[in-house]
């Protein structure tokens, strides 16, 4: 159980500034995900925890003591930050159990923490199969007993779930999401796929061009983003113009309470589709809309709408394809408070 | 720095060259270069060169695709038949075949008989790529409309040009250095030109200053093949099951298929079979004491082990380094490392005497200055197999290895040697057969008193004593089939079909 | 795509197999010899001569002398080279060489001691170095080998200069990379001048010759008949008919020794010379005493096919006496301007 501080943190590959600065702070004994879009740094502050990389400027502290920064680099072997990477990279050579033993010294080699992890990816029993008689979900699973298994300060986790087919990937993502808490490993998982930060991690830091734009529990970055940017890439989002006045916002949908924003003038206003919704007939507090198009996603639906004055907005369904045809007028009114930002 | 002490060893000859050749005075150069014979010796070599690669090439891709992607009855078997090659010395093959067909001499005799002998090279890199591509890019060629002649040149080969290419060098290098065959054939090469001047007149210093015109041929090939090399080609396929490529029918076409292979090993493989027994027949004279054979062979076995062990131990950072720290300082090294390969034995001897009586002297005439010799001279074989093998484990691995507390040395014993082994297999199996065949450099070098397989063939030939001769020919053919069919099996050639 | 864990395994195999060999290696090698001397009853010879040649006869001397002889055979020329390249360091006490060139090479360089006048008087002066460094151990003729199926005895010519002409285009066969040619050439040189032997080669070449690489290759394409006459040495004859089993009078192939001095039937020798470091070693002399003794001189009359040097031995069997040969009056030790001679061969495009 360590935890872990990375403070300025600047890593540069030639003229390109990978990490810019970053403060960061993992809990002991948490999941904190590092969410951002693809070249955003978060492979790199990974490699630069685990000591694959050295830091051009700032500090790593693990558990109080300094891993990198100040002249120091503690090699990748004295950290105790075992990594999981994308493909699991499972030693072809080495049997399931061989693999997950490779990180204990000899004794523990003999003892029963390798049976005991895999029992906690649910693989009991599989110790004597190599890693080509396994299939995709299942060498994953290794490379997480594998990296467990030493009960390292800290597990890191390279986008271990993206080789995988949706329907594996959320149980497998649930299951070594148990396993880390079963274990009491502190781990920080590398991602940019949004569902699976928010889903899983007990903190989210959202990393954009090296630097940190904000970090918080799932539904904080959710329902309060730092920014537009944020808002969009973490979910689906209705951004309006609007005027805030005293803790409300008069927006093309009406007037609805807001947080965030205290002065008062043009802002920005943040609605997830799922705060809008539809109503067959118009009555009071509703604006009409017409319906452009219908996304059918299975458990629900997106259904595009355009306001009278033209404005374009989404509204999230549990579907039920009769209340909205496409091409019909139907009217929309707005649930909760909205995020507003000044314009 | 252990590469650096790689490189070292293969940059001997080229600081003996450099000292003699200074000695010889500009006037000598000059007047020993700059002739017409020069300049059509240099044209003749590099033709020569040309020829068998190109034939090589179309050699060993085609054998090596009609047993890798084709259904060709008995491809196992043609798998080693083709390989199989690698074990004849170009000198017994040269000299098999001007037995056979009186008067055969000339440039192309030589390229035939250098082709036969060295296609090997071009074919087991192939076939193993040919076997490791993916195919779902040869899939998407066809689904685009791309028929199976037009996949094959524009997605096929370009998988397996890396490969290619590797072998091609070596094909290349090889033909540079090679006297056995040209000199039987009497072709007149730059390396012929450089023996002939040891012997007429024993002008060491022409001959050296001959062979600095060899090193900058070479340093020709090595540039022109960076230059055109692509750049960061790896084309190892990671994670996913392995999948083999579906394999053409070749219906009636495998009449005529089956046909050029055997035709390719009655030539390569027959004709020296059957010229050394006509041999045996005719003569009377008789080898030795079967303890004499026997020694020779326990000499050739225990020099091109030690060969293969110091050359593969010195291989073994530079490849490695290649493979995982690809840069311009790492392609230098890699290239100087070829540099000695086109240089002949007899220059690389004279060289390593020279190191042996100034630097270590201790180590003169014996085992192990002619391994650092053999080491030398092969070890771009070596480096090429050992970075090959380490290119195609992912680096992730040894990162994983590190973040679960493995120092440096831990992760070069439990993951980077065991999954370079199979290359460091290949390379030793390619440094001992080709040190099995190895005579000038062995002849200069080797311990006072101790006969090989090479040089016992070698002494009996120059007495006309050819029955006594065959049947070191023979055991020296058979003792280097054992490393080639190593190297077939190494190279998936021998596994079942995964389907 | 990776390996299964069974080919791994065979692989280590392999690679102890390569460690086993290591140390089995290790434990054979040999220091090399200190310079021998007194006589540790132990001499190292550096052979430009064949080992099927020369080993009975090294056998026999150790036999009857009880010094062991540590030889190290290979080419002529490149063990000449590799003595130059060892220089004062080398562990050779003797080199015995296949002709007087390679003698006179190494004695260039100061390396040999000079042997007694008790050892080098037994060879007649022509067939020994003027400074002593050197000593003839048995001497071959030049010759003309021909088929006697495509040649008569009558058409035979009577001097070497008649190949160039038109008679002979396209029936010679030479081996211009051969040591013996080149002393050949020399020998034209030393008497008749530069000129004469740049017509002849430039004769040879135009008159379409049969080039070979080496002696042996000629005899054979003569006995097979496809080459009708060839530039030799006598001896080749003999080894090809003790490989086939048979006598020289037996074989199609016939020698031509050019009569009235002609350069053509020039005679070399194969010789002997101590290297500095065993300038004290009392057996590297008795080795050299050994080869002029009657034992050695008889083993290369019957054994090797060569004429003694030292006088009062029968020759070979089967060609005419040393003595009776009209040989050109040529002394060796003119043979040395070898490099004139190199060149002009090169001019001649006989050679790469």
């Amino acid at each position: 159980m360590s935890e872990v501080v990375l403070t300025g943190v600047v890593k540069r590959y030639g003229p390109v500034t990978a990490l810019d600065g970053v403060d960061l702070t993992v809990p002991a004994g948490e999941l904190t995900a590092v969410l951002g879009p693809s070249g955003c740094g978060k492979t790199t502050l990974l490699r630069c925890l685990a000591g694959f990389e050295r830091l051009d400027a700032g500090e790593i502290r693990l558990d109080g003591r300094a891993v990198a920064g100040g002249g120091r680099h503690v090699p990748t072997h004295r950290r105790r930050i075992a990594v999981v990477p994308q493909e699991g990279a499972l030693f072809p050579h080495l049997s399931v159990a061989a693999n997950i033993g490779y990180g204990l010294d000899r004794a523990a080699r003999r003892g029963d923490r390798v049976d005991e992890v895999l029992a906690l990816v649910g693989l009991a029993g599989y110790g004597d199969r190599m890693p080509h008689q396994l299939s995709g979900g299942q060498q994953q699973r290794v490379a997480v007993a594998r990296a467990l298994a030493p009960r390292p300060s800290l597990v890191l986790l390279d986008e271990p779930f993206s080789a995988l087919d949706a329907g594996l990937r959320a149980g497998l993502r649930h299951d070594i999401r148990e396993a880390l808490r079963a274990d009491g490993a502190t781990g920080v998982l590398v991602t940019h796929d949004q569902g699976e930060a928010l889903s899983v991690a007990d903190r989210v830091v959202v990393l954009r061009a090296g630097r940190v734009v904000q970090a918080g529990p799932p539904t904080t970055i959710y329902r309060e983003p730092a920014d537009p940017w944020v808002a969009g890439f973490v979910g689906d989002a209705v951004l309006l113009p609007a005027v805030a006045e005293a803790g409300s916002a008069r927006t093309p949908l009406g007037a609805i309470p807001i947080t965030g924003a205290s002065s008062s003038g043009a802002v920005t206003v943040l609605l997830r589709p799922e705060q809008v919704r539809i109503v067959p007939s118009a009555r009071p507090g509703t604006v009409p809309a017409t319906v452009l198009r219908h996304d059918f996603h299975g458990h629900d639906a997106l259904v595009g709408l355009r306001l009278a004055d033209g404005t374009r907005i989404t509204a999230r369904i549990l579907d039920d394809a009769a209340t909205a045809p496409v091409g019909a007028d139907v009217a929309v009114r707005v649930d909760g408070t909205a995020r507003a930002w000044p314009a | 720095m252990a590469s650096t002490a790689a490189v070292a060893v293969a940059v001997v000859p080229l600081a003996y060259l450099g000292v003699r050749t200074a000695e010889a005075g500009l006037d000598r150069i000059v007047a020993e270069l700059w002739t017409g014979r020069v300049a059509w010796l240099s044209l003749r070599s590099l033709g020569l060169a040309a020829v068998v690669t190109s034939a090589c090439v179309l050699l060993g891709v085609g054998s090596a695709y009609l047993v890798t992607r084709t259904d060709l009855p008995g491809r196992r078997f043609f798998a080693v038949l083709a390989a199989l090659p690698l074990a004849v010395p170009t000198y017994i093959a040269a000299f098999a075949w001007v037995s056979a067909f009186d008067g055969l001499a000339g440039f192309w005799p030589a390229a035939l008989v250098l082709t036969l002998c060295s296609y090997p090279y071009v074919f087991l890199p192939v076939a193993a790529a040919l076997r490791g591509a993916d195919p779902a890019q040869e899939e998407v060629s066809r689904s685009l409309g791309r028929g199976g002649w037009q996949t094959f040149t524009r997605v096929t080969l370009r998988q397996i040009r890396p490969a290619t290419a590797a072998g091609a060098l070596l094909v290349a290098l090889y033909v540079l250095s090679d006297f056995g065959a040209v000199a039987i054939l009497r072709t007149d090469t730059f390396t012929r030109a450089i023996f002939v001047a040891f012997d007429l007149g024993f002008d060491r210093t022409g001959a050296l200053v001959l062979s600095s015109v060899l090193v900058l041929l070479t340093l020709l090939l090595l540039t022109g093949e960076t230059v055109t090399r692509r750049r960061g080609a790896r084309y190892a396929r990671l994670g996913g099951a392995r999948r083999a490529a579906a394999r053409l029918r070749l219906g009636p076409a495998r009449w005529p298929a089956l046909a050029g292979l055997l035709g390719v090993a009655a030539l390569a493989l027959g004709v020296p079979a059957v010229s050394l027994a006509r041999r045996l027949v005719a003569g009377v004279s008789r080898p030795g004491a079967l303890a004499e054979v026997a020694a020779a062979a326990g000499n050739s076995l225990v020099l091109a082990l030690a060969g293969a062990a110091l050359t593969m131990l010195l291989a073994l950072p530079l490849g490695l380094l290649t493979a995982r720290a690809p840069g311009p300082l790492t392609t230098v090294l890699d290239r100087l490392a070829y540099l000695s390969h086109a240089l002949p034995g007899v220059v690389v001897g004279l060289s390593l005497i020279f190191f042996g009586i100034n630097v270590a002297y201790p180590l003169y005439q014996t085992t192990w200055l002619l391994a650092l010799a053999y080491a030398t001279l092969f070890l771009p074989l070596a480096v090429g197999s050992v970075a090959g093998a380490a290119a195609q484990a992912p680096p992730g691995l040894e990162e994983v290895a590190r973040s679960l507390g493995r120092g440096p040395w831990g992760v070069l014993r439990t993951v980077t040697l065991p999954l370079t082994l199979p290359g460091i297999g290949a390379g030793a199996a390619l440094v001992f057969l080709t040190g099995m065949k190895e005579l000038p450099a062995t002849l200069l070098l080797r311990p006072t008193g101790t006969d090989t397989l090479a040089t016992e063939l070698w002494t009996n030939t120059a007495v006309g004593a050819y029955a006594a001769a065959t049947p070191y020919a023979a055991l020296l053919v058979v003792i280097s089939a054992l490393p080639t069919w190593l190297l077939v099996a190494r190279s998936g050639l021998l596994d079942k079909d995964d389907r | 795509m990776f390996i299964s864990l069974r080919r791994s395994t065979a692989t280590l195999a392999a690679a102890g197999l390569l460690v086993t060999g290591l140390v089995a290696c290790g434990s054979e090698d040999e220091a090399v010899s200190e310079p021998g001397t007194s006589g540790d009853k132990q001499i190292t010879v550096y052979s430009g001569r064949n080992e099927q040649l020369i080993k009975p006869l090294l056998e026999k001397f150790t036999a009857q002398t009880g010094i062991t002889v540590n030889a190290r055979y290979a080419n002529t020329a490149q063990l000449a080279a590799q003595l130059v390249e060892e220089g004062d360091k080398s562990p050779a006490d003797v080199f015995l060489a296949q002709d007087a060139g390679a003698l006179g090479t190494v004695s260039k360089r100061d390396m040999f001691v000079t042997l007694p006048s008790t050892t080098t008087d037994k060879a007649p002066a022509t067939y020994r170095a003027r400074n002593g460094h050197w000593v003839g151990v048995s001497a071959r003729a030049r010759v003309l080998v021909y088929n006697a199926d495509a040649v008569t005895e009558a058409e035979l010519p009577a001097s070497v200069f008649e190949l160039t002409g038109p008679a002979w285009k396209g029936k010679v066969g030479v081996a211009p990379t051969n040591a013996s040619f080149q002393a050949f050439v020399t020998a034209i040189t030393v008497q008749h001048g530069e000129a004469r032997a740049k017509e002849f080669l430039a004769g040879l070449k135009a008159n379409d010759p049969q080039v070979r690489d080496g002696n042996g290759k000629i005899l054979e394409d003569v006995i097979a008949g496809t080459v009708p006459v060839g530039l030799v040495n006598h001896y080749y004859l003999g080894e090809v008919a003790k490989e086939q089993g048979t006598t020289v009078d037996a074989l199609k192939a016939k020698l031509h020794f050019f009569p009235g001095g002609d350069t053509g039937g020039l005679v070399n020798v194969a010789g002997v010379g101590v290297l500095k470091r065993a300038a004290d070693n009392p057996d590297a002399q008795a080795f050299v005493d050994y080869l002029l003794g009657p034992e050695a001189q008889t083993y290369f009359a019957e054994q090797t096919f060569e004429y003694p040097v030292v006088e009062g031995v029968t020759g070979p069997a089967g060609v005419p006496a040393l003595a009776d040969l009209q040989v050109p009056d040529i002394d060796l030790n003119d043979l040395d301007a070898l490099e004139s001679t190199v060149a002009l061969i090169k001019e001649s495009g006989l050679v790469p």
